[in-house]
């Protein structure tokens, strides 16, 4: 899916007050060796005035009479379409979303527009959260969660502003949104620049390092869910499997729960054995948009399904039992 | 009909744009980054100041004066009154400038900013500026037969400004996503290239939208010709023409489908007062059609890289060609 001829992108989110701006400026500034173009949507808050730093209105191409999965982002394809024409490419596009942004459009951007496929490829999405005053809006605010939804990374920044044990329970409750999340706790958004940059989120390569203990975490989820501790509609399903799938049923089912359910279902990563297959198949998609690919032969690893749907008002019951009569 | 090669000059970088200047005795190219040039017939006369390191998004060619304007990522917009002369510069904001036009008595130039359509003088002054649309302005175009009415592709389809009106005076609104637009000369069209691999039309007097599909890619070429009889569209490697006379236009109509492309078509304009039409394709090709006697082009020329941009010498038979590449090349014809 990546190839070396395409550009990498980064989508930075992050709720009004994050630190995202903050972000950028280390980025902007760091000494990574690389040439960042950032395209920046944050209006109405401080800008960066930046050489690299271009600023773009929030554009939503809506293709298909309204539909989400069908939505991208007119703005980053105009902007992009003309950075990319130059001979002198940049190494790395950063995209920083208003404070207020669905991530979805601008992710779909670059599966669904056939001239930001063949240049770009989504490394992943950085979501900023402010540890401080995320409680305060999370379980309102929709945006808020679909952000960390969709993050491959969420920087817990302002840590110093919070007690160890609320920054624990902080991290619970991430990721019981969104179990596939790697955590970073930062103060003044400082990270090393390689855990925002060389993510490889979307890559399909990458789709298979599933943390294999998601599970236990997300019991534990399913625990305090029960506890009443928070009740977040949006959640993550995994699902462990031995055994192999039949491939065509497992196709039909995957097609049909993103045709019925993919306006719900933010993110989805999984490792399938195929009977008759030798190598793993991997697999990934966002709302709607599904992709597989050859993960190459298991090895002496053991042939074990594994899959994480991130996604609002998901049915875990109906998500097993429609994967396991996949099952052969 | 024969297409003879003539001088080259190189801007390093993809040409966005090639036009003549008005008085046809020189021409501007703006690459995608780096200095835009003034070519004066036989060399290279002047280079611009670019518009900053993420690149420049636009050049707008007066249609009476050899006066012409450039824009890009820093948010500038440059006048430069003659070839040669200072340029009258305004910082409009922090958007990225990539739509610029000039009215077709030359008065005023339109600009998309962001989500607000800008209206300057010649001297850089803003003399109008629309209420913010619901998203970026994609394109703007003028009503040729009206000076004070132009339209933009913008929030799921096309609003009509009248300059100084509150409001559009008319919106087509078809819920997706529209990239390039253009006025009929004779005011009855408004046209769309999509997103989606298809062109909106707008029958302005009657108030009657029309969608044609069918294309292969998004349509980033559209245009008429003089009389706004026929209107020439990308969107894949046949060129197609629609019949736009009648009480209906295209509606119910089969299309000419011009040949000679490999790849698709990504630049088309037809020469003033002529049916002739130049094209230019993502094969390298530039191709001349007599689009009313033959489906197959008159003269081709196979150039060393993509065409991005064509444009007809405003007086002579005479076409000026960008490449990917950044070569910008005149080509005489010979019939």
């Amino acid at each position: 899916m990546t190839t070396p001829s395409r550009t990498p992108v980064t989508i930075l989110t992050g709720y009004l007050g994050a630190g995202k701006t903050t972000l950028l400026n280390h980025i902007l500034t760091g000494q990574h060796g690389r040439k960042i173009a950032v395209i920046e949507n944050e209006f109405g808050e401080i800008g960066i005035d930046h050489d690299l730093v271009v600023n773009a209105d929030e554009e939503i191409f809506e293709m298909n009479n309204g539909c989400i999965c069908c939505t991208v982002r007119g703005d980053l394809i105009r902007i992009l379409g003309g950075l990319m024409k130059r001979r002198d490419k940049f190494d790395h596009v950063l995209i920083e979303t208003t404070g207020l942004a669905d991530p979805g459009p601008v992710v779909q951007t670059f599966f669904m527009d056939d001239d930001m496929k063949e240049q770009f490829f989504v490394n992943g999405v950085v979501t900023l959260v402010d540890a401080k005053h995320i409680l305060q809006h999370i379980d309102d605010s929709s945006e808020a969660q679909e952000q960390i939804a969709f993050a491959d990374v969420v920087l817990l920044n302002k840590a110093d502003l919070v007690g160890p044990a609320d920054l624990d329970a902080l991290e619970r409750r991430i990721r019981s949104t969104n179990a596939l999340t790697k955590i970073h706790r930062t103060i003044n958004a400082e990270v090393d620049l390689s855990l925002v940059l060389d993510i490889g989120g979307f890559n399909l390569d990458h789709a298979m390092e599933l943390d294999p203990h998601f599970l236990d975490e997300e019991d534990d989820h399913h625990h305090e869910h029960h506890d009443h501790e928070h009740d977040s509609e949006i959640t993550s399903v995994g699902i462990v499997v031995d055994g192999d799938c039949n491939g065509p049923k497992l196709n039909a089912w995957l097609s049909e729960l993103v045709r019925v359910d993919g306006a719900d279902i933010f993110r989805m990563k999984g490792v399938f054995a195929i009977v008759g297959n030798p190598d793993r198949v991997i697999f990934q998609g966002v709302h709607m948009l599904i992709d597989a690919a050859n993960g190459g032969p298991w090895g002496a690893r053991e042939r074990q399904n594994r899959v994480v749907f991130i996604g609002r008002n998901l049915d875990r019951e109906a998500l097993n039992a429609g994967f396991r009569a996949c099952l052969v | 009909m024969r297409l003879i090669a003539g001088p080259v000059f190189d801007v390093t970088e993809h040409v966005i744009s090639a036009r003549w200047l008005a008085d046809g005795t020189s021409a501007v190219a703006v690459p995608s980054a780096g200095a835009p040039v003034v070519w004066n017939g036989s060399e290279v006369s002047r280079e611009l100041p670019d518009h900053g390191l993420l690149g420049n998004g636009c050049l707008a060619v007066h249609p009476t004066m050899p006066m012409f304007a450039t824009g890009g990522s820093d948010g500038k917009l440059r006048i430069y009154p003659t070839p040669d002369g200072a340029p009258i510069e305004s910082k409009l904001g922090r958007s990225w400038i990539d739509r610029a036009r000039w009215s077709p008595d030359g008065s005023r130039l339109a600009v998309g900013h962001g989500k607000d359509l800008l209206i300057l003088d010649p001297a850089g002054e803003i003399v109008w500026q629309s209420p913010p649309h619901k998203s970026t302005v994609c394109d703007v175009t003028w009503n040729p037969t009206q000076p004070d009415e132009l339209a933009v592709a913008c929030d799921g389809g096309a609003y009509l400004w009248k300059i100084g009106g509150g409001e559009p005076f008319a919106r087509f609104d078809w819920g997706g996503a529209s990239l390039i637009i253009t006025w009929s000369p004779d005011g009855r069209w408004v046209v769309t290239g999509d997103q989606t691999p298809s062109v909106h039309l707008y029958d302005v007097p009657r108030d009657f939208p029309l969608h044609i599909q069918g294309y292969e890619s998004k349509v980033k070429a559209l245009a008429f010709n003089s009389n706004a009889r026929r209107l020439a569209t990308g969107g894949s490697a046949l060129i197609t023409v629609w019949n736009c006379t009648g009480k209906t236009g295209p509606e119910n109509s089969t299309p000419r489908q011009l040949e000679g492309h490999d790849d698709l078509c990504v630049a088309l304009e037809f020469r003033p007062g002529s049916d002739l039409l130049v094209s230019g394709g993502a094969d390298g090709r530039l191709l001349v059609f007599e689009t009313e006697k033959s489906v197959r082009p008159q003269a081709a020329y196979l150039l060393d890289a993509a065409v991005s941009t064509v444009a007809w010498h405003p007086t002579e038979l005479r076409i000026l060609a960008g490449t990917a590449s950044g070569k910008v090349q005149t080509f005489d014809i010979s019939l």
